[in-house]
């Protein structure tokens, strides 16, 4: 036996913590192993050939990645927060955006209910506030 | 026998990257932003402070690594590494001249010491690696120097701890100090400050929180790695937990540092922006002047 650690972390009061946060969603395993596929497809477009494919037809290519109904609607739709809900994390649908040639600024922009100019003018004014969106429980 | 020297902090948002592509950089957005950089670039092309050998700490933005293979402390040993096509084709920067030798021994040398590093050969390097050498190097033909790269997950769930990383950077420091080669060697911690790149709540900035994560990684780096997970998502948004990366390279600067210059700028795109230059009390130069430069928006109150 090696010498035990003084204090351990209980995971599911830290998994749990994450839920606490407004207006985030956490890539826990839970979310990684719900995404699977959705985060698969979206690495396929780091080669051109499969944009090319995907650019043609987007939903015959998303026919061969095995996705639920609710993740092909949220692609087609490039619904980001829904794609997110299903599984997606937003460094592997960065493909997805920037194969359709979006900056991250848009598809950042785009799940907050802004317009590209509300969100631009926010970030040039400092950013979001972290006032009152740190905890939903703690309501600061 | 080699020696960690320096430790530099740097962005690594791939808006940089295309604003050095499109021509953009000197414009009225992102001008300031290179201007801020300026300073460390002056510093390492003169005066005798290029590395040999940078150990360049960042995150794999799922594109080496994908859902298939998610290792939480990594080690690029190959000669060579070529930038990936993220989406928009490979950015059009030199290759990544590893240093095999240096990153092998790290590699032997952190696993004696309990960190059981995953080692990689056949590896793309994604803008979290190549834009910081953008940065700080410009755009030279070749990087001037060596790199190795060391991604560290930070994407899925749960990333390393403060502390682990902390005490990471002190055997990395370990291990390049018993090299018997004669190099000068530079731990590079990159990405953040405080940003959300995902949901409603996207576009979070917190100068506050990122200051004070400043301060403390300069004097006070100990009581720092003890933060937990749940306060840099909290406080600094989302992907601002990149941050525990910024502990591996302070980690190896051992316990006193000297701040040679600190750059601080809101937004970078999404992001809030901090270059740090530091190096071990016990070798440093002189800090530059100015010693801290604050632009864009964070340049109310500040100090
Ligand atoms: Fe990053």
């Amino acid at each position: 036996m090696t010498e035990k650690k003084k204090e351990r972390i209980n995971i599911h009061e830290y998994l749990a913590e994450f839920d606490d946060i407004p207006g985030t969603r956490v890539f826990t395993a839970q979310r990684a192993r719900k995404g699977y596929w959705l985060n698969q497809f979206a690495m396929s477009l780091m080669k051109e050939e499969n944009r090319q494919k995907f650019k043609e037809d987007n939903a015959a290519y998303l026919e061969d990645w095995n996705l639920t109904d609710a993740q092909k609607k949220a692609v087609l739709a490039r619904d980001y927060n829904a794609m997110i809900d299903e599984g997606g994390n937003v460094y592997f649908l960065s493909k997805l955006f920037s194969a359709d040639g979006q900056s991250f600024q848009k598809a950042a922009g785009s799940m907050t209910g802004m317009t590209e100019q509300e969100y631009a003018e926010m970030m040039i004014a400092g950013g979001r506030s972290p006032e009152g969106v740190r905890s939903k429980k703690g309501g600061y | 026998m080699a020696r960690v020297t320096t430790g530099i902090t740097s962005s690594h948002i791939p808006a940089l990257g295309a604003a050095l592509q499109t021509g953009t950089s000197q414009n009225e957005y992102w001008g300031p932003v290179f201007k801020g950089y300026q300073p460390i670039m002056d510093w390492i092309y003169g005066d005798d402070n290029m590395p040999d050998v940078i150990v360049l700490v960042y995150n794999d933005h799922a594109t080496a690594f994908d859902m298939n293979v998610i290792p939480t402390f990594s080690i690029g040993c190959a000669e060579k590494f070529e930038p990936a096509d993220e989406g928009w084709g490979p950015r059009p920067v030199p290759d990544v001249i590893g240093h095999p030798d240096l990153a092998w021994h790290i590699a032997q040398s952190l696993i004696l010491d309990d960190f059981d590093m995953c080692i990689f050969n056949d590896m793309k390097v994604d803008h979290g690696c190549t834009v910081p050498l953008s940065m700080i190097f410009g755009e030279p033909d070749e990087w001037p120097c060596k790199v190795i790269p060391f991604p560290v997950n930070v994407v899925t769930y749960p990333p390393p701890s403060g502390a682990r990383c902390f005490a990471l950077g002190d055997s990395i420091k370990a291990a390049v100090e018993s090299f018997p080669e004669d190099l000068n060697v530079h731990v590079w911690g990159t990405g953040g400050m405080s940003h959300q790149l995902q949901g409603p709540r996207a576009g979070l900035i917190n100068k506050e929180f990122d200051l004070n994560f400043i301060d403390k990684l300069i004097n006070d780096p100990e009581t720092l790695s003890k933060m937990p997970h749940i306060e840099y998502l909290r406080e600094s948004g989302s992907e601002g937990i990149e941050l525990v990366m910024w502990l591996i390279m302070r980690g190896a600067l051992g316990d006193k540092v000297k701040d040679l210059y600190t750059f601080y700028h809101i937004p970078a795109s999404n992001t809030a922006l901090g270059a740090l230059l530091l190096q071990p009390e016990d070798i440093a130069k002189e800090p530059l002047d100015p010693r801290v430069v604050h632009s864009g928006h964070s340049l109310e109150p500040a100090e």
